[in-house]
Order: C-alpha cells, then sequence, then structure tokens
C-alpha cells in the first residue's frame, strides 16, 4: 500500500564483493588443481621406480609414498573446503541476512544474485573435487595391480624344482613334498617314518597370502558382469562367488573345506542383503 | 617464481622418494627363506618321533613334545595325537 | 561353557590363547617364542593361526571377532604369557604402561600415527622410534579404550572431534615442517 516493499534497494558494493569473491574462488581453484596435476604428474615415474625396485612381498616402500602423495592430495582437498567454509558459505549467510526479505520483488532479486553466486561456487568446487578424485586414482593405478598369476607360476616351478631334493633328518633317506604345502607341516620319511618338519620357502608362504587377491584377478571379469547390471543381479553374483572360490580352492587346495564354509556365508549374507 | 615453486615440488618428491626407500618397516625386512626340513627327536632319550605313534609324546619314554590335544585342522588331524 | 562349535579350541589352542599371541607377536615375539608359550610345535601355531581367522570369517554375528578384541585387550593377563615380554627400553616402558592409563595419551598417539602415514612414513615404526611402543602395545591400548571412546562421542560429539581435530593440525604441523612444508602451501585465496 505504501510500496515500502517495492522501495528501491541498492547494493552495488555486495555486487561487486559477489563478483570479485567469485573471480578470487575460482583462481584459487584453478591454481590447486593446477598444482595437483603437477604434482601427480611428476610424482608417477619415482612411483613406478619405487613399486619395481621394491623386493619387499608387501611392497611397503611403495605403498608409504603412495599414501604421502594421496596426503598431499587430501590435504588440498582440506584447503579447499576449509575456504569454502569461511570464505563462501559463511559470506552467503551474511549476505542473505543483509538484503531484504525474499518475500519482496527487490529482496526476490537479490535473493536470486546470492543464490547464482553460491550455485556457481559450489559447481566449480564440484569440478575441482571431481579432478583431484581423477589425480588420486591416477596415483593409485600407475603401477597396475601386481601381477599375482607371474608370482604363482613361478612358485610352482620352484616346489617342482626341489619337491624331491628333501632327505630325512634321522635315516637321511630320500623324501619327495607329496604336494605344495604354505605353512610349516609334518612329514613323514617313508623309509624310517620319523617326523620331519618341513618348513615352505617365503614365496610358497605368499601363495598362501596372496591366493584370495589372485582367486579375484582370475574372475575379475565375473564380478565386472555383476557389477555393470542393473539392477545388480543376485544370480550373477552367485556366479562370480562361486568362480572365485572354485579359483582359490584350486590355488590352496589345503583351505577347499574352510572357504566353503566361508562361501555359504557369503551366500546367507546375499539373500539377506538382496531380499531385505 | 616458476622456477623456485618446481625447484620446491621436485625437492620434495626426491625426499618423500628417499624416504620410502630407506625407512625402516615395522617388523623388519623380509627375507626371502628357501624351503627347508628340521627334525625334533626326543629331548630326554634321543629317539625320534614315529608317525605311527603321533606327534604329542614320545613313545619310549612318554616325554611330552606338546601338552595338547591335537583337533582336525589343515594337515595335522586328531589321529596324530600319541 | 559355550556349546558354539566355533569357540572350540584348535588343536587345544582357545581362543583366549590365540587372542593373546597375536597381541604379543605384535610386540616383537616371534613365532618359536609363541609356539613355546603355548606348549606347542611351530608346525602346529601355524595351523591355529591359519585357523581362527577362519571361524572369524564364517562367523556372521562377529561373536567370534568381538570375542577377540576383547581377549587380545587382556594379552597382559594371560598366564601363558605373563613372564614373556619383547625387550623395550626404560621409557618405551613407561610410555606403554602410560597410552594404557592415559586416554590423552593414547588419542593423540594415535592420531600422530595416522597422520604419520599421510606423510610417507610408516607410522607403525614411527611410535615405536619415538615412543618405544610396540604395535602389539598399542593395539592392546586400543582395544581396551574402544568402549570408552564410543561413551565419549555419544556424550560429546563436538567436544571429541575438536581434540581430534586439534591432535590432528599438530601432527600435520610437525610432520609437514619435517618435509619442509606441504606441496600447497603458498596457494593461498
Amino acid at each position: 500500500m505504501f510500496g515500502f516493499f517495492n522501495k528501491k534497494y541498492d547494493n552495488p558494493a555486495l555486487l561487486e564483493e559477489m563478483k570479485t569473491r567469485q573471480e578470487r574462488w575460482f583462481a584459487f581453484l584453478d591454481k590447486l588443481e593446477a598444482r595437483m596435476h603437477e604434482l601427480t604428474t611428476a610424482a608417477i615415474p619415482g612411483l613406478q621406480e619405487i613399486f619395481n625396485q621394491d623386493a619387499d612381498p608387501y611392497k611397503r616402500a611403495h605403498s608409504n609414498m603412495l599414501q604421502g602423495l594421496l596426503g598431499q592430495i587430501n590435504h588440498m582437498r582440506q584447503k579447499a573446503n576449509d575456504i569454502q567454509e569461511e570464505q563462501i558459505i559463511d559470506f552467503v549467510y551474511q549476505a542473505e541476512a543483509m538484503v531484504p526479505v525474499v518475500t519482496s520483488t527487490v529482496g526476490r532479486d537479490y535473493h536470486n544474485r546470492i543464490m547464482n553466486f553460491r550455485m556457481a561456487c559450489l559447481n566449480r568446487h564440484y569440478i575441482f573435487d571431481e579432478k583431484l578424485n581423477k589425480c588420486m586414482q591416477r596415483l593409485q593405478q600407475a603401477t597396475g595391480a601386481r601381477d599375482l598369476e607371474a608370482a604363482y607360476q613361478e612358485q610352482l616351478r620352484a616346489f617342482e624344482s626341489i619337491r624331491d631334493k628333501f632327505s630325512c633328518q634321522q635315516c637321511g633317506g630320500n623324501i619327495t613334498i607329496e604336494k605344495m604345502f604354505f605353512i610349516d607341516t609334518y612329514v613323514t620319511c617313508p623309509f624310517c617314518h620319523s617326523q620331519n618338519t618341513f618348513s615352505p620357502s617365503t614365496g610358497a608362504r605368499m601363495v598362501l597370502h596372496d591366493a584370495r587377491a589372485l582367486a579375484e584377478q582370475r574372475t575379475a571379469h565375473l564380478r565386472q558382469a555383476y557389477e555393470e547390471s542393473t539392477p545388480r543381479d543376485p544370480e550373477r553374483e552367485k556366479v562370480y562367488l562361486r568362480a572365485m572360490i572354485d579359483e582359490w580352492n584350486k590355488i590352496i587346495p589345503d583351505m577347499a573345506e574352510e572357504n566353503e564354509k566361508f562361501y555359504e556365508r557369503l551366500l546367507r549374507e546375499q539373500s539377506f542383503h538382496h531380499f531385505k | 617464481m616458476a622456477e623456485e615453486k618446481d625447484n620446491k615440488l621436485s625437492a620434495y618428491l626426491e625426499r618423500l622418494k628417499q624416504q620410502a626407500a630407506t625407512q625402516q618397516h615395522y617388523g623388519g625386512d623380509i627375507t626371502p627363506e628357501e624351503a627347508k626340513m628340521d627334525i625334533r627327536d626326543c629331548p630326554k632319550c634321543g629317539a625320534g618321533r614315529a608317525f605311527e605313534k603321533g606327534l604329542t609324546a614320545c613313545t619310549y619314554c612318554g616325554f611330552v613334545f606338546m601338552d595338547i590335544k591335537l583337533t582336525d585342522g589343515v594337515n595335522i588331524k586328531k589321529e596324530n595325537n600319541s | 561353557m559355550s556349546d558354539n562349535p566355533l569357540l572350540e579350541p584348535i588343536h587345544g589352542i582357545t581362543l583366549e590363547d590365540y587372542s593373546a599371541a597375536c597381541a604379543k607377536m605384535g610386540s616383537g615375539l616371534s613365532e618359536a617364542d609363541i609356539a613355546k608359550a603355548l606348549g606347542v610345535e611351530v608346525p602346529v601355531w601355524q595351523e591355529a593361526n591359519l585357523l581362527w581367522p577362519e571361524r572369524m570369517k564364517q562367523d556372521e554375528t562377529f561373536h567370534i571377532v568381538t570375542l577377540f578384541g576383547q581377549y587380545f585387550g587382556q594379552a597382559d593377563q594371560h598366564p601363558k604369557f605373563s613372564n614373556l615380554k619383547a625387550t623395550v627400553s626404560a621409557e618405551g616402558g613407561a610410555n606403554t604402561d602410560r597410552i594404557k592409563s592415559d586416554k590423552s595419551f593414547y588419542e593423540e598417539l594415535e592420531v600422530a600415527r595416522q597422520v604419520a602415514y599421510e606423510y610417507g612414513l610408516d607410522g607403525a615404526q614411527w611410535i615405536a622410534d619415538k615412543y618405544g611402543i610396540t604395535l602389539g602395545d598399542f593395539q592392546i591400548a586400543a582395544s581396551n579404550w574402544n568402549a570408552q571412546i564410543h561413551q565419549d562421542i555419544a556424550a560429546d560429539f563436538d567436544g571429541y572431534n575438536e581434540r581430534q581435530a586439534a591432535y590432528k593440525a599438530k601432527y600435520q604441523q610437525l610432520f609437514a615442517d619435517a618435509q619442509g612444508g606441504n606441496v600447497a602451501d603458498d596457494i593461498e585465496f
């Protein structure tokens, strides 16, 4: 009636502040992105070098270096999040409190401008986050997976070459190791029946350690088929699990009985997850 | 300016790599060991352990090698109790 | 006694024995030491060491793994291991006692250990070098403080997070200084 709510409201300083703030935010993220790309690209050759020369069966030197690099990338993520909180989100709250209520015409105009500012800044941050995840992925995938199949085949050959080279520590009679063992075990001398203790090589022990991962590598295509089905197809999951356990059992036949019990549990959980 | 930054980045990477390659890992290095065969005779009477007499006690003097009851494990079974 | 077949001893090695053995392995005892303390030979220990985790994998109620955590925390009281300790310095011994009696000390070092990994260090080794605390003792403390910390979080979520953030900032600074700063320290808004 009195035109209070249509009264001209003008706040050029706020508009200017939003403009420069948005520009600063974009420039800040541009710089962080440039830095994380430089870091990633420069780090990869060294990361690969450490991986290749790391004799540790668990590749701990490589893992530490990778963790350090991911730590720096995460530090950049943290930095961007903190600045977004302080300089964008808090600012939006202050600006909204400053301008006329949204139900008035001028208020609506200013609120729209603030919302546009907010959306532009958050979208830019979203893109930054995506790029950051890509960099992390590049670092994680720089070395590829360990070739577990080759390592396994090498151990099979190594075992074949040593299996008949042992003798009884009691009578000296020749002992052929009947099958590949992955942990210490007792073997009986065929001549004097004494209980000898056989300790497998470090490489053979690692086969046990890596068996599930190798079985998963061998059946990765089935897992992928399951994961790509929409909605996730429980039948495909079953096919994958069965094949993975079969491969696992082939690698470590001694653990087949235990693996089957584990498989039963996975199946019980599967029906629970799909039908709950 | 740009050069200084590049130097800083490469110095950081060099240091990280050195640290990864040289730092000690918890539990120490894993030295690859060959497969080997060993035997434990009875420390009391010197007799060997015969398969059919089980793993837990000496069949000659009764020395107890292991004061437990073996169950069905991976390679070791109940039948291996003396 | 429980009639849960998953709790049956494996070669006479109970879950209490196994859990304490794991804690002591983490404190630097060898497999031979462990087997001897349990009154078995190494091949028997290795089978139990392979089969107890299988029992945990087969148990979807998580009962076995929960008990494992409890018994792990009580490893120092286990009669078969009470006289067995890996050698540590006097200072290491004092810090090891402290981490089990001073919750803030434990919480701070847990954050420090994680931040160490984020700076490319072997966190467990860093704790061992700096404080003389073994990973096994660290995990015993973790398992003993676990319930108390959950209560703290439930009682004062913000307070807990603030303390964690302060520890994190402290160690990020420490490790960043040691490597000549973070890679993006010069980039400012």
